[in-house]
């Protein structure tokens, strides 16, 4: 018989990967994009990639009870599935083009040698599923952190955006030191415009948690996609028609096993009638490899039934049950009675509760604050808060005239303003520290903060005071006052105060206008009512 | 006829050939020139001109830096950081008298491309040719100041490796120094620990000021910012003046855009100190000061 592998599944499986390649570097320009490039408004974002997630628009419309109307677009994905499977995790997502790419350096650095009959189950992503979606019920939201597109996303912004950073800064360092300016210069100047950030707490594990993903993939082809991903198991349980159906011609086949073994899911194509229609991401790896093109695709019309994947009604229910019992664990916590000062969250962030069923740590706000202030939070937000963005003065404070963080998150827990709104909304408030602050405490002039003070008037106000030294002398000096009601906590008082390890005046959560119990003073002035 | 063409031309070659600029320098030019007008690029030119002309300044092949203020996020009409109109038209002349580069740049207080950008400077620069460059940490380099107070500190290269600094500071309210000028405006050629400056802001800025040697200094007063300095915030907080003040002596340039806000120059304790140093006249009586509207 002619030994022939298909031409048309070669040239298919050609198309896969040039499709892959267009939506993974789509997805990286617009990471790349997202920073201030010069309009006060962003146009296209990759928050777009987000809306056609049917996990995020599911979990987050149980968790806070509200329907973002974008997420609409992931129906799209929803009835695409339902009737041609999973292409999607095979073509577009930019995470499964990812550990595909690292699967196939895996296998050849034969570090990866995938097994003729791989038993390994591929439930636990179905069950991390029911995990997911049932805390959600709880409102507790766990999602953003196993998602592919917020995982990916998130260790970009955090452990990429830096090292890139890194990279410019120390190439531009290394063509000065060697005399090459010009090419100095346009690194430089390349980086200023990118306006990377550099700094992000918690990058140790985010950045490790991305290389682990990635290091499995020398275990089990696609790791994460075959085990993992609960949005490829949402997109498994609708593959339900599968139109293009696997077909080996008995004819052919001479029972190689290498369809099986080369499967990038484990789908097993081989033996006829095992194939897993659910977990089959139509990659066209089987029939392209096939030596005597014995697989094929063709059309028929007709519903598929979920097999090979070890799922019994059983092991669903305790994993339901278990999460309805475990969940609770993350909101016993006292940040949900009490504010908590560094709790700072980016303008438009909606009421703690709410922001915290939308938001999913993604990291896109992350990667646009022009001044790097917002961090993945650790403790700050309680243990539902891992990762969720707080503002972090020391590092960075709130640009005045910035709404970037609100118009690019994806889900609405930051709500989108205009600039004008956005100059309005209380973030927090500054409050001196007398003990530190050189005027009080030194006897020592400075208004650095005051002179920062982006509002007019002023929310720092310069009073006189005199401070007695141990010489006897009084020593009078301008010293800040904070008029509370003007303040809208964005935070540059802190950033640039000189005191830089412990700064004289902090900005914490209170008075905050999202919150209705985090207040300061009972009487709130009008604005307007300290215009001179 | 034509004869009479012919001799009348004649005159006028040998009149201007004998007369040249340099001549008139010393003598004529006034020490500073104050222009008032509607158009910010007319009365910048003939702030120069009445000076002696770009070329009085500037060689042939000279590499100029222009520096302007630009530290703030803020858009023109808030008189936060310098006209854009008048930087332009600065970095034009230097082009024009023959510059071989002109670089334009600041270090930011706020964010650096929203400021490059809202600003309006990066723009305007570039289209009369500059070269905008965002300060580069690279670039700094520790040198010794020489100052009274400020001994080691980083610079930017960029001013070092100039041939000639022309200064072109915004005119603001500033609420330790009284007023942000031209001397004010060299903290925003140097790195690190600005901030702690403001411990003895008169002492920093007049070591500065002795450090930068600007070849001109033109201080924009279009558009004055006499409330919530250093940066305002509303128009209410600006005043428009429609004035520049161009000149070499940074001390009586200064001296004068003080007296925009109605301070007497010698309740200024950095124009005693600068004038003490012997940087410039601090007496404006002393200074021959011509004022023209265009």
């Amino acid at each position: 018989m002619k030994r022939e592998r298909s031409k048309k599944y070669r040239r298919l499986q050609k198309l896969r990967i040039l499709s892959q390649l267009v939506f993974f570097v789509l997805f990286f320009f617009l990471f790349i994009k997202t920073h201030y490039g010069g309009a006060d408004y962003l146009t296209i974002t990759v928050e777009r990639y987000f809306h056609f997630d049917p996990l995020l628009a599911l979990t987050t419309t149980i968790g806070s009870r509200l329907f973002f109307a974008a997420f609409w677009l992931s129906l799209i994905t929803l009835v695409f599935t339902l009737v041609f499977g999973r292409v999607v995790c095979g073509w577009i997502c930019p995470f499964g083009t990812v550990h595909q790419f690292f699967s196939f350096l895996f296998k050849k650095t034969r570090w990866l040698k995938p097994k003729r009959d791989d038993r390994l189950s591929l439930a636990p992503k179905y069950l991390i599923l029911i995990i997911v979606l049932v805390a959600s019920i709880l409102t507790v939201n766990l999602a953003g952190y196993l998602d592919p597109l917020s995982f990916l996303y998130r260790s970009f912004a955090v452990y990429f955006t830096p090292l890139l950073n890194l990279v410019f800064s120390e190439s531009a360092n290394l063509a000065y030191v060697s005399g090459l300016k010009s090419l100095g210069q346009t690194l430089g100047q390349t980086l200023g415009n990118l306006a990377l950030n550099s700094f992000f707490q918690n990058a140790l594990v985010i950045g490790l948690l991305f290389f682990a993903a990635i290091a499995l993939n020398a275990w089990k082809e696609r790791f994460w996609c075959r085990y993992v991903c609960p949005a490829g198991a949402l997109l498994g349980l609708f593959s339900r028609f599968n139109v293009f159906k696997l077909r080996i011609d008995p004819e052919k086949c001479i029972n190689c096993h290498l369809c099986s073994i080369q499967c990038q899911t484990n789908a097993r194509p081989y033996p006829i009638g095992e194939w897993r229609s659910s977990e089959c991401i139509y990659c066209e790896t089987c029939a392209a490899i096939c030596p005597t093109a014995a697989i094929t695709f063709p059309l028929r019309w007709q519903a598929e039934k979920i097999q090979g994947v070890n799922l019994s009604r059983r092991k669903m229910l305790l994993t339901s049950l278990t999460t309805l019992l475990v969940a609770p664990i993350f909101k016993i916590t006292p940040h949900r009675q009490r504010a908590y000062p560094a709790l700072i969250r980016p303008p438009g962030a909606l009421p703690e509760e709410k922001f915290l069923d939308k938001c999913i740590k993604c990291g896109e706000c992350l990667k646009v604050c022009p001044t790097n202030g917002l961090q993945p939070a650790l403790t700050e937000a309680g243990p539902e808060g891992l990762w969720t963005p707080v503002l972090v003065p020391r590092i960075g404070y709130c640009e005045y005239y910035c709404s970037l963080c609100s118009q690019v998150c994806p889900t609405g827990a930051i709500k989108e303003l205009t600039i004008e709104e956005k100059t309005t909304v209380k973030i927090g408030t500054a409050l001196v520290n007398k003990n530190r602050c050189l005027p009080y405490a030194l006897g020592e002039q400075c208004i650095v903060c005051e002179e920062h003070c982006p509002v007019s008037p002023k929310a720092i106000q310069l009073i006189k005071v005199e401070t007695l030294t141990p010489e006897g002398k009084i020593a009078t000096n301008l010293a800040p006052f904070v008029n509370v009601n003007d303040c809208i906590g964005c935070g540059i008082c802190e950033n640039k105060c000189v005191v830089v390890d412990e700064p004289a005046i902090r900005v914490s959560s209170i008075g905050e206008a999202r919150s209705e119990k985090n207040r300061l003073l009972l009487q709130v002035n009008e604005p307007g009512d300290n215009q001179p | 006829m034509e004869r009479r063409d012919f001799i009348k031309g004649l005159l006028i070659g040998s009149l201007a050939a004998g007369i040249s600029p340099r001549l008139l320098a010393q003598s004529s030019y006034p020490e500073l020139a104050v222009i008032t007008g509607e158009s910010p690029e007319k009365i910048t030119r003939s702030a120069v001109e009445l000076l002696g002309g770009m070329k009085h300044f500037i060689g042939r092949g000279d590499k100029v830096i222009i520096k302007p203020n630009i530290g703030w996020d803020r858009t023109p009409e808030m008189a936060a950081c310098t006209n854009p109109e008048i930087v332009k038209t600065v970095v034009a002349m230097a082009l024009e008298a023959g510059a071989k580069e002109v670089i334009v740049m600041d270090h930011t207080i706020n964010q650096e491309k929203r400021c490059y950008i809202r600003s309006g400077i990066q723009e305007a620069a570039r289209v009369a040719g500059a070269k905008v460059l965002f300060p580069e940490d690279q670039r700094l380099k520790k040198v010794n100041l020489k100052g009274e107070w400020l001994k080691d500190w980083e610079v930017y290269a960029d001013f070092l490796e100039a041939d000639k600094i022309i200064n072109l500071p915004a005119t603001k309210v500033h609420s330790l120094s009284k007023v942000t000028l031209g001397l004010k405006n060299w903290l925003g050629a140097i790195g690190g620990s600005r901030n702690q400056l403001h411990q003895k802001i008169d002492e920093a800025m007049v070591d500065l000021a002795a450090f930068f040697k600007p070849t001109l200094t033109i201080l924009d007063s279009y558009r004055i910012l006499f409330r919530n300095g250093p940066q305002g915030g509303r128009i209410s907080d600006t005043k428009l003046l429609k004035t520049v003040v161009a000149g070499t002596d940074p001390v009586a340039i200064d001296a004068y855009g003080a007296t925009l806000f109605d301070f007497k120059p010698q309740e200024l304790l950095f124009l005693q100190l600068a004038s003490a140093r012997g940087l410039g006249k601090l007496e404006l009586e002393k200074v021959r000061i011509e004022k023209r509207t265009v």
